[in-house]
């Protein structure tokens, strides 16, 4: 925002320095701040009157509900360095029960939505419970793990009627979601909306989260969980909440697939898949709540322009390897860092 | 009663020798690449998951030496060559990154396995491949009055041989002593003189010689597909873990117990068959998370 400003009136940049931001009281930055968000989610809700194509609104839901699960290893990944490598049981796992509430229990769509997300958020706060005390290493293959098993749960036959087995679990529903019916949810530009809100509510909860005092204590247990226990914190609740906040954030991808596509297959609950969402974690960067979503965006775009040529995992691979060697703070840092340096030019030139 | 009974005689039935020749067929598989693993850790602290990508390497590039000259041929040269691939490996990832966090170097060896996946899969194409057992293998000898086929018993003596070379060499020579001093206490070890860069080459070589012997003994085992990477390397990762990061002891004996779960559990409970792996490293992990050998916490 600053960095508009500047660009648009240099004039001003030379009479009022950068330290006039400070100047103004706190409130009015919030609430200047809490303005645009405002403006910011009122505004993404007309993207589908704009842009016409069904084919590109589809292509940015998919980068929505990539980019929430992208944010929730993101989130782990920054705040406790702890990186999630079977996020796929997670967001899989959250569609399969949304999927099995409504076909299996027959529930109206908003209570298999609630049900959804209650069960895997309580589901992974305890899991987290086990495993949030593990170093980073054995953390990933425990996650792992879990995706893999409950990858097996749902192919083993004495399942089949449950999970649907290979064949994946269709779903079909008549209730309505929040006045949308199973046909207008499928369809993208009627979707939309459902898909934005999610995405701006789990990033607003992410972000929160890192203003936060736990936010604050899990990045210095981070740094050193010695020393912040004997400074008499307790270090093991506030990742115990940030794994089950994880948790919900991947619930919340995993229930927009359903939602969306009313379908469920094994192939959600794969490595790849939450490999994938690893991919665009890294290359969007951690260190911000929107690095992952832009990190998905533009893993979406490859997926669009690369993936019919096959040469999409060669990219993907590349681009990760570049992106830790050369820029750790992925994508969304390097533009950050762009523009600082780009602001700095202008002050020592002037 | 009467079911208990009808059980016990399908155990009876089922457990017998060739099925005992099967989970260490692939126990001896899984030790060779867990074993490469477990080394790699040990001396680098990280955990490489392109580990699968090179078995997959290894199968391909066995295949088409198996196909130009003969499968011996193949296996005297594949693992050499992989083994070049492990200089590569050092020299151009692991010593330049060695400052970086383990889990960064983790992440761009899994970059690393996405690329090499394509690269062989751009040069052999996906559709399945078969590589025929050698002729004199072909056959089958009996194992206790029962045919069992030659070259699955090749595949545990060559398996085993190769783990049981490592050992000796581990346990008897003073590069293997230096190798164990760096897996067991880097810092201290480094301290005493022990040079950590010219041990990491030969052992990242040995690693990834070992990931290309097992892809050519797996040609003719199992089929050679695009998949079997990825398929194989959850299954080493669960046994390093399991054995004890770092400890090649403990890889080797839990890469046997894997095996033998797999095979015999598959045929008393397949449901528990296929959740065992997961559920022994949750276990394992959770009440002793140096893993069951003498490793260290990573």
């Amino acid at each position: 925002m600053r960095a508009t400003d500047k660009r648009a009136q240099p004039i001003a940049d030379i009479v009022m320095p950068v330290s006039s931001h400070s100047g103004r009281s706190v409130p009015t930055v919030r609430w200047m701040t809490g303005l645009v968000v405002a403006a910011i989610i009122v505004l993404g809700l007309l993207v589908p009157s704009v842009l016409k194509s069904t084919f590109y609104l589809g292509l940015l839901i998919n980068a929505i509900v990539l980019g929430i699960a992208a944010v929730s290893i993101g989130l782990l990944a920054h705040q406790c360095g702890l990186v999630m490598f079977g996020v796929a049981g997670f967001t899989g796992g959250a569609t399969y029960l949304f999927g099995i509430a409504v076909t299996q229990f027959g529930w109206s769509v908003t209570a298999a939505a609630a049900f959804c997300l209650v069960a895997a958020t309580f589901a992974s706060l305890l899991i987290g419970m086990l495993v949030v005390r593990a170093r980073p290493l054995p953390f990933a293959m425990l996650t792992l793990a879990l995706a893999q098993m409950l990858r097996s749960l749902v192919m083993i036959t004495d399942f089949r009627s449950v999970t649907g087995g290979d064949d994946g679990l269709t779903m079909n529903w008549s209730g309505s979601f929040f006045g949308l019916s199973q046909a207008q949810l499928n369809r993208p530009d009627t979707f939309w909306a459902v898909a934005w809100l999610a995405l701006c509510g789990v990033m607003l909860i992410a972000w929160m989260v890192g203003q936060s005092r736990t936010g604050q204590i899990l990045r210095a247990t981070r740094a050193n969980e010695e020393r912040m226990r004997f400074s008499g914190f307790n270090t093991y609740m506030p990742r115990v909440l940030a794994f089950a906040l994880a948790g919900f954030i991947a619930a919340v991808s995993g229930l927009l697939m359903a939602l969306h596509s009313a379908f469920a297959s094994p192939e959600l609950l794969d490595f790849a898949t939450g490999g994938n969402a690893l991919v665009a974690m890294l290359v969007g960067g951690a260190s911000t709540v929107s690095g992952p979503v832009l990190g998905a965006l533009l893993y979406v775009i490859g997926q669009d322009q690369f993936g019919a040529s096959g040469h999409l995992e060669l990219l993907t691979g590349l681009g990760v390897v570049l992106v830790i060697v050369a820029f750790p703070d992925g994508a969304m840092g390097f533009l950050r860092n762009g523009v600082r340096r780009l602001l700095e030019g202008r002050h020592a030139a002037r | 009663m009467n079911g208990r009974n009808v059980s016990e005689m399908d155990f009876v039935q089922h457990f017998n020798v060739v099925q005992l020749a099967n989970a260490l067929a692939l126990s001896s598989l899984l030790t060779i690449l867990a074993s490469g693993l477990a080394l790699i850790f040990g001396l680098r602290d990280v955990m490489n998951f392109a580990h699968g990508a090179l078995y997959m390497l290894g199968a391909y590039l066995g295949y088409s030496v198996a196909a130009r000259f003969n499968f011996w041929i193949a296996l005297a040269v594949v693992p050499v060559l992989l083994a070049l691939v492990g200089v590569a490996f050092e020299y151009a990832v692991l010593r330049p990154l060695q400052k970086r966090s383990h889990m960064d170097v983790a992440l761009i060896t899994f970059g690393m396995a996405l690329v090499m996946g394509q690269v062989v899969s751009g040069f052999w194409g996906t559709s399945p491949l078969s590589v025929s057992v050698p002729k004199s293998l072909a056959g089958s000898v009996a194992l206790f009055g029962q045919p069992y086929p030659a070259y699955r018993i090749f595949l545990i003596v060559v398996g085993f041989g190769a783990c049981v070379a490592l050992a000796v060499w581990l346990k008897w020579t003073r590069s293997g002593m230096h190798v164990r001093a760096v897996s067991q206490q880097p810092m201290v070890a480094r301290m005493m003189g022990v040079n950590t860069d010219r041990l990491s080459l030969v052992v990242v070589c040995l690693g990834t010689g070992f990931a290309g012997l097992a892809g050519v003994m797996a040609g003719p085992y199992l089929s050679v597909d695009p998949s079997m990477g990825a398929n194989i390397l959850i299954s080493c990762l669960i046994i390093v873990v399991i054995g004890g990061l770092g400890s090649i002891g403990g890889a080797i004996a839990a890469a046997v117990a894997y095996g033998f779960i797999q095979v015999i559990g598959a045929i008393l409970s397949p449901t528990l068959a296929v959740m065992a792996p997961y559920l022994m490293l949750f276990f394992v992990l959770l009440w002793r998370p140096q893993g069951l050998g003498r490793g260290r916490v990573a």
